[in-house]
């Protein structure tokens, strides 16, 4: 009865996850989506293809990427005009989509834990889980925000410590106090023809 | 123009030296305008002490809650909030100067291309003759024999909680553990955990800043404290007083085969994510080594209250530890 009550619920979760809903918290919204990446990932069934393309539609679930790329840039997003930003947010996100499929499609014996969260601001929580392999445990940390729709949506990961958004805050900084966001575009643009080939 | 003083700051940190305290930043007034950075001109660079000028891109003021006057920005942008730094982690917004860059990124490559041609295939060969399960035991054998490092800089910190940790941990381990091959006293019955301390960290915990940045061949990123720091701890790490040098040299380069074997595809994927290798991995090594310092001794009590500040001094042990300012 116990167990059929964790099924049921789970698979209600799995379900209620992929529609906006008000009521998840963001731990539980996270826990959903994570899961659902380990599910992809341990299923032997599926093509290296099918499964990176799987994991593509869960992190556009998972992740607002003009929230992140906001972030990711800061002061310098207002450097941007729109045609820049908006050839900015897909050609960064395919960058993060690559990087973030490879690294990922690597592992899946891990076990993760959700251990809590914690509000760094309003509407904006931090979910803290670990990611525990053979040798070591792996903090990581998930960053969202409630967007418009009042789905919790993450825009930060801090993985070890190390705060993905700083991290490319500091590159995007440092590239663009030298170099004008066209520059900075061309880098992105040569970058993801690069992962391509 | 709002961001000319930002700019400004982060020119003058990459021109000009700054140390950084472990105490990066303030807390920010909630509301309140943040205190500019001190004028470019009269940041100076010290090793010694935690410098006023907070070398963080720190943006003036705008909190939430007063960024709702969209007006003043010419650019129009259509967001009433403020991607500043406001309640990003001090850690986390933390910057080095690099006035050896040139140096350091010849320097990058260099360990870049010893990892591709020869640490890397090596080690994916010893890989192909030893198994996972026998190598983690490897590497918890040397982890093992790091222990007098780990104690002796709790011990510095006074953080007596983490040096006893390092102590049960070292004879558990060296006798239940079969010489360290194992580590029961981490496993989930006793959940003694590592204290990864070392002499940088105890360095900045007593609010010696990193200085700046610096790539040495072979060791990788490091700087002036995390350099003094490393040659601390080769006197308490046993391995360094084998004799002749040749088995020295044959002992820590087969440790560096172990480690790198057991974390293939971890530099790969930092360097693929990053837009500039160079700047993404500095980058990485001064938030996670900042992060370090900060949560000294923090690592064992896995329920510790929510105390704003938290990993600081407040822990009860070893008041005297770090004289913050």
């Amino acid at each position: 009865m116990m167990k059929r009550l964790v099924i049921v619920s789970s698979l209600l979760l799995l379900v209620l996850a992929a529609a906006p809903v008000q009521a998840a918290t963001p731990l539980e919204t996270v826990q959903a989506e994570v899961n659902k990446v380990l599910e992809v990932l341990r299923n032997k069934s599926l093509k290296e293809e099918v499964k990176r393309e799987t994991l593509r539609v869960i992190y556009s679930e998972m992740f607002d990427q003009e929230e992140l790329s906001k972030w990711c840039l800061g002061r310098n997003w207002n450097k941007l005009s729109e045609a820049q930003r908006k050839e900015f947010l897909p050609l960064f996100q395919q960058v993060l989509e690559k990087t973030y499929g490879d690294r990922i499609l690597a592992y899946s014996d891990e076990k993760i834990v959700f251990d809590k969260e914690v509000p760094i601001a309003n509407n904006r929580v931090e979910v803290q889980t670990r990611a525990i392999t053979k040798s070591k445990q792996i903090p990581m940390n998930y960053r969202v925000f409630k967007d418009k729709s009042g789905t919790w949506k993450c825009y930060d990961i801090v993985v070890e410590n190390v705060s993905l958004v700083m991290n490319y805050r500091s590159q995007f900084n440092e590239i663009l106090a030298k170099g004008t966001p066209d520059e900075l575009l061309e880098i992105l643009r040569k970058k993801v023809k690069g992962q391509k080939a | 123009m709002k961001f000319l003083p930002l700019a400004l700051a982060l020119f003058a940190s990459t021109l000009v030296g700054c140390a950084h305290g472990p105490q990066a930043v303030s807390a920010p007034t909630p509301g309140g305008e943040m205190p500019l950075p001190a004028t470019p001109a009269v940041a100076s660079y010290s090793l010694e002490q935690p410098s006023a000028f907070l070398q963080l891109a720190k943006d003036e003021a705008a909190s939430p809650a007063t960024a709702d006057a969209p007006g003043e920005k010419a650019e129009g942008d259509e967001d009433d909030f403020d991607y500043g730094t406001d309640d990003v982690p001090a850690a986390e917004q933390v910057t080095i100067a690099d006035p050896w860059e040139p140096f350091n990124r010849a320097m990058f490559t260099f360990n870049d291309r010893l990892y591709f041609w020869v640490l890397k295939p090596v080690a994916e060969g010893y890989s192909a003759v030893l198994p996972e399960p026998a190598r983690v035991s490897v590497g918890n054998f040397f982890s093992n024999l790091r222990a007098p490092v780990r104690f002796v800089n709790c011990v510095l910190q006074a953080n007596l909680i983490g040096a006893s940790t390092e102590l049960f941990r070292f004879m558990l381990n060296s006798t239940i553990g079969l010489a360290g091959l194992f580590d029961p006293a981490g496993g989930e019955e006793i959940g003694l955990l590592r204290q990864d301390e070392d002499f940088g960290q105890t360095l900045g915990s007593y609010g010696v800043g990193q200085g700046f940045y610096i790539v040495w061949p072979f060791l990788g990123p490091s700087s002036p404290r995390d350099t003094v720091g490393m040659i601390g701890d080769y006197f308490s790490y046993p391995i360094s007083y084998l004799d002749p040098w040749y088995v020295w040299t044959a002992v820590r380069g087969y440790q560096a085969i172990n480690d790198t074997s057991l974390q293939i595809g971890d530099y790969e994927a930092i360097k693929e994510a990053a837009i500039d290798p160079y700047l993404s991995v500095r980058n990485a090594y001064i938030q996670y080594r900042q992060k370090k310092v900060e949560e000294k001794g923090g690592t064992i009590l896995k329920s510790e209250p929510d105390i704003p500040g938290a990993g600081t001094p407040a822990r009860g042990v070893g008041t005297e530890a770090a004289p913050q300012k």
